[in-house]
């Protein structure tokens, strides 16, 4: 177990507004979500003495834009504009998973560099089509896949939930309950992208196809915004405005991709294993134990494998699950409660670890899973740089 | 880079660089040969520096037979990039070479109905020109 179970604690969250191409900068995102987070703690930006992310641009095949203020916020420049230069010890900048961060602020706040650590994700959503593949040559890895037309994300996700499928016998139909349910959660939730877009199942059925079995509803919603964590001291956290949720335990996985393709349903689920297994270990805790879940959902196929790899339903029996209703609010194990990022927006994770928080420590509003006190969060697809955590309520 | 988006826009082309040289050279000869380790005769795709298995770097091109399976596919409704919106639906194909588990490479299934498409159907590598000494290795069903 993690000697520093449950000593270090969420004290707040902020949010920006979640929208898309608005006429305000990342940078002003990124500052009113950071002010949300502290005002939530009921801190100032003059406690403020760490600072965490992972400042960069998710974009496959076109132009990766850097500009700072624009397309990231790191760091260094979230400091200037806070005017917290001088106060600040320690900044991380993953080139994984932003939820590395929030690995890193913990160890901060363990090792007692930092006192309250800002851990967010600024996203920005660039001009023109996304994943286009613009270059004319295909260099490095690259010239393995995307002659083939394999060089979008969707695609990579379509192969996993096609073998999923062909090996269970499922089709979308058994899908449609579930994301549907999820944007009935997106609209509980006041912070969500499309929460005023009630959908049916058939809305599903009958959605555009990106790369079959994959639809533009089984992807997320790319938004302009920043969700930040305030981190600190349990005991801190327990003198400040809002309950504390308290980090029981994570896990970093290393599990590597396939090399002649981008992922295969077997490498997906032997990571989210391997994940599941130094989850539980570093926090004592089991899937028995957990009563809200937030499942990584950049693709909705993953929100099943995730199930399974984290040992919560066999192998194949996720879908199943998810088709009974068994992870809608009410359900045995209420799934992506705020919409996760189908529903919400895409913040690469940070509101999957939000909503936990926001549940176990009893401020989910609407949305609220009643008696809520262990949230798990898995963050990407289960391989290298994907991230879990569990946040429990204070006892 | 940024081209120009016209009509004429072709598929990104494979550049080969010094690790993977070898693999192009053999497609453009008609011949699939992938990257094996002479020390405990992996196979290993991509090529790749050290072996995936020993980490020796004592490694070579030799060819394989071109059967496989089919581990997965999508069909492409949207298009990736300029150069394929005249070839929708496009089949990407994940498969597994027979010459060892998991040893998988994407391509495109060719002269196949995507309906009749099942894991595991066994297909046989074939080669597409893309320019003039560019070939692509694809995949379609034994005859």
């Amino acid at each position: 177990m993690w000697e520093f179970r449950d000593k270090v604690s969420v004290a707040g969250v902020g949010y920006s507004k979640l929208s898309r191409r608005p006429a305000e900068s990342l940078a002003s995102l990124t500052r009113d979500a950071v002010d949300a987070a502290l005002a939530d703690a009921g801190l100032t930006r003059a406690d403020l003495d760490g600072i965490a992310t992972s400042p960069s641009m998710p974009r496959y095949g076109g132009l990766r834009g850097a500009t700072e203020g624009v397309d990231v916020v790191t760091p260094w420049h979230l400091s200037e504009m806070l005017h917290v230069t001088e106060q600040i010890n320690w900044t991380g900048s993953t080139n994984g998973m932003v939820t590395q961060s929030l690995i890193e602020g913990a160890m901060a706040i363990a090792a007692g560099v930092c006192k309250n650590v800002i851990v967010y994700r600024a996203l920005h959503v660039p001009e023109g089509r996304y994943i286009n593949f613009e270059g004319r040559y295909a260099v490095g890895t690259d010239q393995f896949v995307a002659p083939f037309g394999f060089s979008m994300p969707p695609a990579w996700a379509a192969v996993i939930m096609r073998r999923y499928f062909e090996l269970y016998g499922y089709t979308r139909a058994d899908f449609a309950r579930f994301i549907a349910d999820n944007r009935a959660n997106t609209c509980l939730n006041p912070n969500g992208y499309w929460r005023e877009k009630p959908m049916v199942r058939e809305d599903y059925l009958n959605a555009r196809m990106i790369a079959d079995p994959m639809s533009i509803l089984d992807c997320d919603i790319p938004v302009d915004g920043a969700c930040a964590l305030l981190l600190t001291s349990t005991e801190r956290a327990r003198d400040l405005r809002q309950p504390p949720a308290l980090l029981s335990g994570f896990a970093a996985s290393t599990f590597p991709h396939p090399t002649g393709t981008i992922m295969t349903l077997e490498d997906l689920w032997e990571g989210c294993e391997q994940t599941a297994r130094r989850l539980w270990e570093s926090s004592g805790l089991g899937p028995q134990d957990i009563d809200n879940a937030h499942l990584y959902d950049g693709f909705s196929i993953f929100v099943p494998i995730w199930l399974e790899g984290l040992g919560i339903l066999p192998r194949g029996e996720g879908m199943a699950f998810l088709r009974d209703g068994h992870g809608a609010l009410g359900g045995k194990l209420p799934i992506n409660t705020g919409g996760g990022a189908l529903g919400e927006g895409r913040l690469h994770g940070m509101s999957h670890m939000a909503e936990a928080v926001l549940q176990v420590t009893g401020r989910a509003g609407a949305r609220q899973v009643p008696g809520a006190k262990r949230g798990v969060a898995t963050i990407s697809n289960g391989l290298v740089k994907a991230t879990a955590f569990i946040f429990s309520g204070d006892s | 880079m940024v081209e120009e988006l016209d009509a004429e826009a072709l598929r990104p082309i494979p550049y080969p660089d010094e690790l993977t040289q070898g693999f192009w050279d053999g497609v453009r000869a008609h011949r699939l040969c992938i990257q094996r380790c002479a020390k405990c005769r992996h196979w290993n795709h991509v090529p790749t520096i050290t072996c995936y298995a020993c980490a020796s770097e004592d490694l070579a091109f030799e060819p394989v037979s071109g059967k496989a399976t089919v581990h997965s596919w999508t069909a492409l409704i949207d298009s990736p990039g300029p150069g394929f919106r005249n070839m929708l639906p496009l089949i990407v194909g994940i498969v597994e070479l027979v010459e060892q588990p998991r040893l998988f490479l994407t391509t495109n299934l060719v002269n196949v109905d995507p309906e009749r498409l099942k894991l595991g159907m066994p297909v046989e590598v074939t080669y597409e020109q893309l320019t003039e000494d560019c070939f692509l290795p694809q995949f379609q069903p034994v005859a």
